[in-house]
């Protein structure tokens, strides 16, 4: 296990640099807005004094490099600025929903991963069936239908006519917050998230899993009279390091969708809170979704990667 | 290190497999004949891209003219094939018109990160290894944000409108790019043929125009066929959130926003615009698949 | 008929015997018939090489001997086992014969160990599927045996070892032990030392004759080195594109040789006798997986011995000497003492 901690401290010192890339940009995009900063904050009737005397105060005229690093200090401490619409912590705002969007989040995933999976497994092994062909199709067109579209379709299917689900809030009205509830208010955004991943993943899924069928391996445990079952067990067993990969990409795109989907459905995540300030020009507020991401990106991947050292003794070396 | 994590990858169906991908060089000698992706997608491009230019000759309407007797008409109403949006103004009109924002919402963008991408993507690959790990390094940063989520922080910042959709895609479009052309900038450096052009005395300009330029050319191009379905889908769902082209001009993305506002009155009726968004994006995965056969590219190299 | 009975009396009692054995790779546009009726069989603890160049079929007839048939992949003719017609059985009895009555050890120990278990456990689980060890804690004191018995120096680190940690050396000894776990009846070798470095290729073969001597099992040794075979084989059978050019006991095969192709590949291998530039080489090229066959004798377009009916009937096998079969009408009807000695 030593290996293995040497192995995780590397991963997690990779992490380091990719982080402090991720604060540039985000600062970056602060200093991108156009005109002065600081007009909006000033009444009409400023003076030049005060104009001075703001600037002075926000350290606008310190070196960008400084004003970075003072961004820097302020926002590891956990001071994300202040949402102009909300006027209040946009740390807080965020955190509080990025809880509801790993709900929503995390159950497409799962959907995607089970489905992907499903599909894939069907499509290596049997590849000349039709479930193979049907899965091609599938995620050949799956990225062309964007999660706004999936999310209205479904809503048009299982809404309008027929109140089957509801397609709005995460708990109803009467203010039920059983699990049940939730579940039945989580299952058309989770779908709408999900669809297009699960395509995704049932065609890298099952190119991994015909790759390892094939290899010789494989080949020598049929010579060793192993049973198909257990040959298939073990053939899956080695395409999980691949699976891990295909779960990582998924992450960025399903933190991506989410902002669709939770407009569309109301539900009360990161999402529906950018959605919000958007429209608001809440700048403070969008960079705070924006970096949780980010981090929340760069986190998983370190995870991912962690796991595939403890699935693939070879990545550990 | 983190690999990517976005869809792009997605757009160029890597393969994820255990062993190293096979590298198989590509010859225009291959090209027999045209594969039904390139017929298919390229016909349909082409279609769109005719529709657009063509919109103020086959619009049937003015796309920004409506009446409010003439609301929410459905599907198939006389006089408004594809029915009226919450203004009365005609659907179908609008999405022909709107083809024009947004074709070249998914087109432009691609084009600029490409030549951008190609470029820092043929230095890291042509450049000595800690330029490589700088500039390869520097774009993942870029990847570790969900796309949308940056493409939206860059456009809330400066503003809606068509040219900063174009400026901020153009951003997210850049890393995988470039990572596509450094990893065909390594295969190539290790090419015998380029051993040969250095030791007859070309210049590196000359190297890299007439021997390096068309050879990462076939895969980029490729790639960035996909991904111009992939910017078109980005495009209008920016638009979507209200950071495309201002209304009341129509473009696809904007439309399907303005549909879904009556869901439960007409619900069809939203899904037209949302059609226009697959078709278009289908058409260039289509076209993107074709090609890939045509120059006989295999996507895994991607990785 | 079966030719095999006529190698000598000690195949009477075989343990093995291949009967009329055909392998064809079939695809919507092709067929290939990789292995095109070949018949033989083996004694209980003797070696039997089947030598042959790559595409000669022999792999494919290795393989075919396990019914380790793949898509696409079609077999012909008749495996016996003792009592048992392997060819005939259902897959679920496969299961038992492979791995348990007859094993394999593959060429690239790297490729055909799982990457991802450790070597115990795949020992283990070959003797808990085959009903040898039930108990776990049994199992592995038993695999830990095995590994020590292949010569494995420190058996109980190589047990919690992933295949690649070990040398290559060390992972085919590895596979060896999953192979004899079964103590099998048959053990079959496809080149198991082709992917080793020389030095350890012949204390591998040295295991072979070890554990043979132990375990009582038959061997067929695949292989294309005409040294391996000389070294480790009671007997030889030469295939060539797909057919049995020569069978017989080593010495009778090797030395005496009765068919122009196993001159050849004898006098292609050098010796310390051999002087510089006499290193013989035989002209042209086998006929690949693709090519037509010939109408007759496959060898004939490359032999300088062949006369005008080698190019129109496949000449069959027949006795050239006391176990000694041979399908060359010409050199049966020649000399033998002079082939023996030619360049071809």
């Amino acid at each position: 296990m030593h290996r293995m901690t040497r192995f995780i401290l590397r991963r997690l010192l990779h992490m380091v640099p990719v982080l402090f890339g991720v604060t540039v940009v985000v600062f970056v995009t602060i200093k991108l807005i156009p005109g002065s900063p600081i007009a909006g904050l000033l009444g009409p009737g400023s003076t030049p004094a005060t104009r001075a005397e703001l600037i002075n105060r926000l350290g606008l005229n310190k070196p960008i490099p400084i004003q970075y690093f003072d961004w820097l200090r302020s926002t590891l401490e956990g001071n994300f600025g202040t949402s102009i619409s909300f006027q209040s912590s946009a740390g807080t705002l965020v955190f509080n929903a990025f809880r509801n969007t790993m709900i929503l989040a995390g159950a497409a995933l799962i959907l995607a991963l089970v489905g992907g999976f499903v599909l894939g497994a069907i499509g290596a092994l049997w590849p000349k069936g039709m479930a193979g062909r049907v899965t091609s199709a599938i995620s050949t067109f799956s990225l062309a239908i964007p999660q706004y579209s999936a999310g209205l379709l479904l809503i048009v299917l299982f809404s309008v006519d027929h109140t089957w689900l509801p397609s709005g809030g995460m708990h109803s009205v009467t203010g039920s917050t059983g699990f049940a509830d939730l579940l039945r208010h989580l299952v058309l955004p989770a779908l709408a998230a999900g669809l297009a991943p699960i395509g995704v993943v049932a065609r890298m899924f099952r190119a991994a899993l015909l790759d390892v069928m094939g290899q010789e391996f494989v080949q020598s445990m049929r010579a060793r009279g192993l049973r198909r079952t257990t040959i298939i067990r073990h053939a899956i067993h080695n395409t999980l390091p691949a699976l891990l990969t295909i779960t990582g990409l998924q992450i960025g795109y399903l933190l991506s969708g989410v902002v669709f989907i939770e407009t569309i459905f109301s539900w009360p995540g990161l999402g529906q809170l950018v959605y919000g300030a958007i429209s608001a020009r809440d700048l403070p507020l969008i960079q705070a979704g924006v970096l949780i991401s980010a981090v929340a990106v760069v986190l998983v991947n370190v995870i991912v990667d962690v796991a595939h050292g403890f699935i693939d003794p070879r990545v550990r070396q | 290190m983190s690999e990517a994590t976005t869809a792009y990858d997605m757009a160029a169906e890597v393969h994820v497999t255990s062993g190293q991908p096979e590298r198989r060089s590509w010859h225009l000698s291959r090209v027999r004949a045209l594969p039904p992706g390139v017929l298919i997608g390229g016909g349909i491009v082409s279609i769109l891209v005719i529709v657009a230019i063509a919109a103020p000759l086959i619009a049937p309407d003015d796309p920004q003219a409506g009446s409010l007797l003439t609301r929410l008409q459905g599907v198939g109403t006389s006089g408004h094939l594809l029915g009226t949006d919450g203004q009365g103004r005609d659907v179908l009109s609008r999405l022909i018109w709107g083809a024009r924002p947004s074709l070249i919402a998914g087109i432009v963008p691609v084009a600029i990160a490409g030549v951008i991408g190609t470029a820092l993507g043929a230095i890291a690959g042509f450049g000595g290894s800690r330029l490589r790990t700088l500039l390869m390094r520097s774009l993942d940063v870029l990847y570790a944000f969900p796309a949308i989520l940056l493409a939206i922080a860059i456009g809330a910042t400066l503003g809606p409108g068509l040219t900063n959709v174009i400026v901020s895609l153009s951003v997210i479009l850049i890393p995988p790019i470039a990572r596509i052309a450094e990893s065909e900038a390594l295969r190539i450096r290790s090419l015998d043929f380029m051993d040969a052009a250095r030791t007859s005395g070309a210049g590196w300009i000359r190297i890299g125009l007439r021997q390096v330029l068309p050879n990462i050319a076939p895969p980029v191009i490729v790639y960035c066929t996909a991904l111009v379905g992939l910017a078109i889908v980005y495009a209008a769902g920016l638009s979507f959130l209200g950071l495309g082209i201002v209304p009341p001009q129509p473009d696809w993305g904007g439309t399907l926003n303005d549909l879904r506002n009556n869901l439960f009155t007409q619900p069809w009726l939203s899904l037209v615009p949302a059609a226009a968004i697959f078709i278009a994006s289908a058409a260039f995965n289509i076209l993107g698949d074709g090609l890939r056969e045509l120059l006989d590219v295999r996507a895994d190299r991607a990785k | 008929m079966s030719t095999a009975v006529a190698m000598d009396e000690r195949t009477l009692g075989a343990t093995l015997t291949v009967d009329d054995l055909k392998v064809t790779f079939a695809n919507k546009r092709q067929r290939v018939e990789a292995v095109r009726g070949v018949t033989f069989g083996i004694a209980p603890g003797r070696t039997l090489a089947l030598l042959g160049e790559s595409g000669s079929g022999k792999s494919a007839s290795a393989r075919a001997i396990m019914h380790l048939d793949n898509r696409g992949v079609e077999l012909g003719g008749q495996v016996r086992l003792g009592d048992t017609i392997v060819s005939a059985l259902s897959e679920s009895e496969l299961q038992k014969v492979r791995g348990g009555l007859i094993a394999m050890v593959p060429q690239d120990p790297t490729a055909s160990l799982d990457p991802l278990r450790r070597v115990g456990a795949q020992i283990v689980e070959v003797l808990r599927v085959h009903g040898i060890e039930t108990n776990r804690r049994a199992a592995r004191d038993s695999a830990m045996n095995l590994l020590s018995r292949v010569g494995i120096p420190d058996p109980s680190r190589v047990m919690r070892a992933f295949p690649h940690e070990l040398s290559g050396g060390m992972r085919q000894r590895a596979a060896i032990a999953v192979a004899v776990a079964c103590r099998p009846t048959v053990l079959i070798a496809d080149e198991p030392t082709t992917a080793l470095d020389v030095t350890v290729q012949a204390q591998v073969l040295e295991l072979f004759s070890e554990l043979q001597a132990e375990v009582g099992m038959s061997i067929i040794m695949v292989t294309h080195d005409v040294g391996v075979a000389r070294e480790i084989a009671d007997y030889v059978a030469v295939m060539y594109a797909g057919r049995l050019v020569e069978i017989g006991s080593v010495d009778d095969v090797l030395e005496r040789p009765a068919h122009p192709y196993t001159a050849a590949l004898v006098d292609s291998v050098p010796t310390p006798e051999t002087k510089r530039g006499e290193l013989h080489v035989i002209p042209g090229r086998p006929p690949g997986p693709g090519d037509t066959p010939q109408t007759g004798c496959d060898f004939a377009p490359r032999c300088k011995f062949a006369i005008a009916s080698c190019m129109t009937m496949p000449p069959p096998l027949v006795p050239v000497g006391t176990g000694h079969l041979a399908a060359c009408p010409v050199v049966d009807g020649l000399v033998p003492a002079e082939l023996a000695g030619v360049a071809v």
